[in-house]
């Protein structure tokens, strides 16, 4: 969930990726990976290439499909993770012919929405509640490497600009906030004193 | 021949299995996903994208996978 968390607010875009779940319990989420994607402050879509570089490396490590590609996660922006006519039609299309599959979103301002859908026997749909498990082990937060994962994968759609990963404008220090007017008051009175 | 079969479909693929000699690409996806219906998926053989009708070998990765996940508001 920390991961997540970082991720949804370390760029000024939505982000997305895939739930790897336990292998003995596939609800009980153990990590989220990204695949590169391009992002912009509303949508998201990943890279074809990349989704399948993931099912390959996630297989390489010995895991089923079952384990990292049923559950989809993304961001929203605002307070709203209802779902849009689009994350309804990727879940559709993408999710449509696995067994089981999830679709969880989270807003930027906290809000959740889970959904799970059974497309075995008659099929079916039911909201889940999304909680932090903290009865089982989970590794130490690593803002660091969730940062270059995040650079790595994540590309930038803004509008006003061309497309560029998330790398490049990071140079650009566009999360700094402007020095507030006590910050320069304050600058200047220590150069007075000074 | 065998091949190594990565889907995600029904209950989900990422195991040999077993293929006459000469099967296609087309005949892997219908006989293991259903309907050949190539535009949701990207095919790959060994990493690479393949035709339909591309013949696969004893020893090749075959994977399908979803193409456009996207979400918006």
């Amino acid at each position: 969930m920390a991961k997540l968390l970082y991720l949804r607010d370390v760029g000024p875009s939505e982000v997305g990726g895939f739930g790897i779940s336990n292998a003995d319990d596939l609800l009980l989420v153990e990590d989220i990976q990204l695949v590169e994607q391009v992002c912009s402050v509303v949508s998201v879509e990943f890279d074809d290439d990349s989704v399948a570089d993931f099912f390959d490396q996630q297989v390489d490590m010995g895991r089923q499909p079952e384990q990292f590609a049923r559950i989809w996660i993304h961001t929203h922006p605002g307070a709203s993770p209802s779902p849009s006519g689009t994350d309804e039609e990727t879940f559709e299309r993408c999710f449509g012919g696995v067994n089981w599959a999830v679709m969880h979103i989270i807003a930027v301002e906290g809000n959740t929405y889970t959904r799970a859908r059974f497309n075995v026997g008659p099929g079916t749909e039911r909201r889940l509640r999304s909680r932090v498990e903290f009865d089982f082990e989970f590794p130490a937060a690593d803002h660091e490497a969730w940062f270059i994962e995040y650079c790595d994968n994540v590309t930038v759609d803004d509008p006003f600009t061309s497309r560029r990963p998330f790398a490049e404008s990071y140079d650009l220090d566009w999360w700094e906030q402007t020095p507030s007017a006590a910050d320069r008051w304050s600058d200047s009175l220590l150069e007075a004193v000074s | 021949m065998k091949v190594l079969l990565i889907s995600n479909d029904a209950g989900g693929y990422a195991h040999h299995v077993e293929a006459p000699d000469n099967t296609t690409v087309q005949q892997m996806f219908e006989r293991h996903v259903g309907t050949f219906h190539a535009d949701s998926y990207l095919i790959r053989v060994n990493r690479q994208p393949a035709a339909a009708d591309q013949p696969l070998r004893d020893g090749d990765r075959v994977s399908f996978t979803p193409l456009k996940i996207e979400g918006a508001i």
